[in-house]
């Protein structure tokens, strides 16, 4: 497939998959309220319209004939309003719809994964049509099948053809409005389609050159080469055209233009003239004299949105160009050389050149931020699916939509996100509500999404007010499976809960659809760390369960302190640091299992030695001698002894080799290494994980 | 940053470096693949050209804590950060040599450098007369085996496995 040919596609499938999410949260909301308003019936056909169209210029059959189906449907529910159909209809419709648009996904991820597409696609087909010959029997209206392709040939038949489309159509109307796309928008025919629909809306009496743009997709080369034509039958139609023409997107520049051969018919060579002139130049021409191309010359550009779609890979390597800059930066300010000497300008100017890259850096990383609403909206439909598979009855409450994170996090928390939900609809909410009514909660269970910032993560929430976890169970099941190492009775109820992320592991006896296999929670954990996030569990038996994940805001680029144990460096992040000191004997001390303990600013904090735990040899190894460094996560604040505090430092983290992921290294407390100003390698510490190493070989 | 790609062992020089810029390089009928050859604890080993990046002496080791021992560490090369594996310790020999010849292997997903005593050269082998190892024990890493004709015997890598 050629290079343009991708970009096209490109741009069909970020399309397509929008105005598919568009179409699902409509339908969320629509059934919510149980009926369709006219506006919503109005944007699925134009939802639908739109995908038929972009599917079969890049023949997509199986898409374009279910997007077509459904378009009849809606045509015939738009001309008969939605009060004929009944309320079991109204279901009917909702479900039918569901599964259309996920039948339009599943085509649409075949696309992307480069599958064929199915080609048997009749079921739904056929299912669409007779919910049309049921509801349209109902009514005493024509058959909507035949309404619609009526419509459809109208729209086609409006003017015989106008000839060869190059330059200036033949036409009696009065003046043309000449239209450029922008460049490379792709799909110029189709938007040309849609602008025809629009402009429609206000006065139907105009005809358009190519006349073919709905059914030929070669016409989009002739709207690209000689722009797309509206012809009108007067002055004041046309502006009032271009006052639609002026608000749609993607439109590089329209002029209004007199027809010559209405004007002057006997002037044969002027259409030849017009033609083979640029449209700037088109509008010096003898029609120039006309004041209406003025006004509408001034409209040109001004017009266009301030938005623009790029590809994710180029943010990305601005992302690491920048990491690259940052590093750099510190290289030349720290560099050994200029150590002891005493450079003003020099240091004035490295002052500015730093703001300057935070600066870059803070921007470059707002660019990959989105909204985590779409997300969340993706748990609405799962939550209606399974509300009517369980009979449950659910209500999924979500906050903080808003919420921003990196791009690359929202990719990957959806699955997992998925996956909690599934688990809370399926096992989470009570299977019968007496049980809920019996323990005094509200009949109709709840599920929280909750997203949230905090300090440099984000942290999203997953909580729902069912049966929560039975330790015992789990336990049990733990024991049945082997995987207890030390006494039973030692498990605290932390590390019971979870045991439910290793893999394979379920208290469910039997598998559903949604769950019970024992993958998600594992997948979801593999998910979460991959992006350097973690997952906690928390839940009372009879009460409900709250699943957190906290993940980092961005991972390219963190404040870290630099500090040196027995010769390794090694980098903690500056989030985690509390403070730094020395320590008088008379602050240590011991509890009864001859655990260290400091005392600082009047508490008590477990000692972590880093040299041991890591088996760093030649290091300091009395705590008088070396350096204590107060750390604190979200659960605990401890101290750590190391040799020596290096400095502050910008670092771009760098994760760890994959192939390392084999031997659990995040569970040693590692997250990831950064390269340091001379090309040495530092290893970052995950001070919670760390905490966690150093308790399990006491 | 460390300038290693020259660093190659001098007679393999021009062959590695012929062969793995066309790494498609293999016989008509497709069982003749080129294969570099190296020797570890006294025996020669062969790993596919095609995985073969470069094979770096110098470089600055970053050990890891609480990992098996035979990963020594991790290095930076030209900014990526790769895995270094000491194939003897993999193998289950500890009576370590200071070896630092390192050979750099990459799938699609997965770059590492494999620590070995000393790469021999690049050379074409047969795949069809290669035969199973004749034991059933534990060969993990090694699957097959091939006599040449001036009687070295080669044990073919499993670079699969390897990373698994």
């Amino acid at each position: 497939m050629d290079n343009s040919m991708d970009n096209l596609l490109d741009t069909y499938l970020f399309e397509t998959n929008s105005l598919l999410e568009q179409l699902d949260e409509l339908l969320i909301n629509a059934e919510k309220d149980r009926d369709f308003t006219s506006d919503e019936v109005n944007q699925i056909f134009r939802i639908m319209h739109t995908i038929k169209g972009s599917s079969a210029m890049l023949e997509f059959d199986s898409l374009m004939t279910i997007a077509h189906h459904i378009e009849d449907l809606f045509f015939y529910i738009r001309e008969h309003g939605m009060e004929g159909i009944d309320s079991s209809s109204k279901t009917d419709l909702f479900n039918l719809m569901f599964k259309s648009t996920d039948q339009l996904r599943e085509e649409i991820q075949k696309v992307e994964n480069n599958e064929p597409l199915s080609t048997n696609i009749d079921s739904i087909i056929s299912e669409i049509n007779s919910f049309l010959d049921k509801i349209s029997s109902g009514q005493s209206g024509a058959p909507a099948a035949a309404a619609a392709t009526g419509k459809a040939e109208t729209a086609t038949a409006a003017v015989p053809s106008g000839g060869a489309p190059e330059g200036l159509p033949k036409d009696k109307g009065a003046c043309f409005v000449h239209i450029f796309f922008d460049e490379g928008c792709g799909m110029e025919n189709l938007r040309a389609f849609m602008l025809v629909t629009s402009l429609r809306d206000v006065n139907p009496d105009f005809r358009f050159y190519p006349e073919d743009i709905e059914t030929n997709s070669d016409s989009a080369e002739s709207i690209i080469r000689n722009g797309f034509f509206i012809a009108y039958d007067s002055q004041e139609a046309a502006e009032i055209g271009t006052s639609i023409i002026k608000d749609t997107n993607n439109i590089r520049s329209y002029e209004i233009v007199d027809n010559p051969t209405a004007s002057a018919p006997a002037a044969p060579e002027a259409p030849a003239a017009a033609a083979s002139t640029a449209p700037a130049a088109a509008s010096a021409a003898p029609t120039a004299a006309n004041a209406a191309s003025k006004p509408a010359a001034t409209h040109s550009g001004s017009v266009k949105q301030n938005l623009i779609s790029v590809n994710l890979s180029k943010l990305d390597s601005l992302m690491a160009l920048v990491g690259e800059i940052v590093i750099t930066e510190s290289m030349v300010v720290s560099s050994p050389e200029l150590k002891d000497v005493k450079l003003d300008t020099f240091l004035k100017n490295t002052r500015q050149l730093r703001k300057l890259t935070d600066e870059l850096q803070d921007i470059a990383t707002s660019l990959r931020m989105v909204p985590i609403s779409g997300t969340f909206q993706k748990m609405n439909r799962i939550v209606r699916d399974m509300k009517q598979e369980l009979h449950k009855d659910v209500r999924l409450t979500i906050i903080g939509e808003d919420t921003e994170v990196d791009k690359g996090v929202v990719d990957n928390i959806s699955d997992p996100i998925m996956h909690i939900v599934r688990n809370s609809m399926d096992h989470g909410i009570e299977e019968n509500v007496e049980d809920r009514i019996k323990a005094g909660k509200n009949p109709q269970g709840e599920i929280t999404l909750a997203a949230r910032h905090s300090g440099n993560e984000v942290i999203i929430s997953v909580t729902d007010d069912g049966g929560g976890m039975d330790p015992a169970t789990i336990l049990a099941k733990a024991k049945a499976n082997g995987l207890l190492y030390k006494p039973e009775e030692e498990y605290s109820q932390k590390e019971i809960l979870s045991f439910i992320m290793l893999p394979g592991f379920s208290t469910n006896k039997e598998v559903t659809e949604y769950s019970g296999r024992g993958v998600g929670m594992d997948v979801v954990k593999r998910n979460v760390e991959s992006i350097g996030g973690t997952v906690v569990i928390s839940s009372e038996l009879g009460v409900g369960t709250t699943m957190t994940l906290k993940i980092p805001l961005t991972m390219a680029i963190t404040d870290g302190m630099e500090i040196s144990v027995g010769g390794s460096i090694f980098t903690i992040p500056i989030s985690n640091v509390i403070r730094s000191l020395k320590v008088q004997p008379e602050e240590v001390t011991y509890d009864s299992e001859g655990h260290e303990l400091i005392r600082c600013m009047g508490d008590f904090y477990p000692l972590v030695r880093l040299h041991k735990l890591y088996g760093i040899d030649n290091s300091i190894t009395e705590v008088t001698d070396g350096l204590i460094m107060l750390v604190e996560t979200s659960e605990k604040s401890y101290c750590l002894l190391i040799d020596e505090l290096l400095g502050e430092q910008q670092v771009v983290v760098k994760p760890l080799p994959d192939y390392l992921n084999h031997f659990n290294i995040k569970d040693s407390g590692i997250s990831g290494c950064t390269i340091l100003g001379d090309g040495n390698i530092s290893i970052i510490l995950d001070v919670l994980n760390l905490y966690h190493a150093a308790q399990s070989i006491l | 940053m460390l300038d290693n790609n020259n660093n190659v062992t001098e007679n393999t020089m021009t062959d590695n470096f012929d062969i793995s810029a066309d790494p498609e390089a293999e016989g008509d009928d497709g069982y003749v693949r080129s294969y570099l050859t190296f020797i570890s604890n006294g025996l020669n080993y062969g790993v596919d050209n095609a995985h073969v990046v470069e094979i770096v002496t110098d470089y600055s080791l970053r050990p890891l804590p609480m990992v098996p021992e035979y990963i020594r560490g991790i290095i930076n090369l030209r900014g990526e950060v790769i895995p270094i594996i000491d194939l003897r310790l993999r193998l289950g020999c500890y009576d370590n040599i200071a070896s630092s010849c390192t050979i750099i292997l990459q799938d699609e997903a997965t770059t590492i450098g494999l620590i070995v005593d000393q790469v021999s050269q690049v050379q074409d082998i047969d795949l069809k007369k290669t035969v199973p190892i004749p034991v059933e024990s534990k060969q993990e890493l090694t699957n097959r085996m091939i006599s040449l004709d001036d009687g070295t015997v080669i044990l073919v890598l499993n670079f699969e496995a390897l990373i698994a």
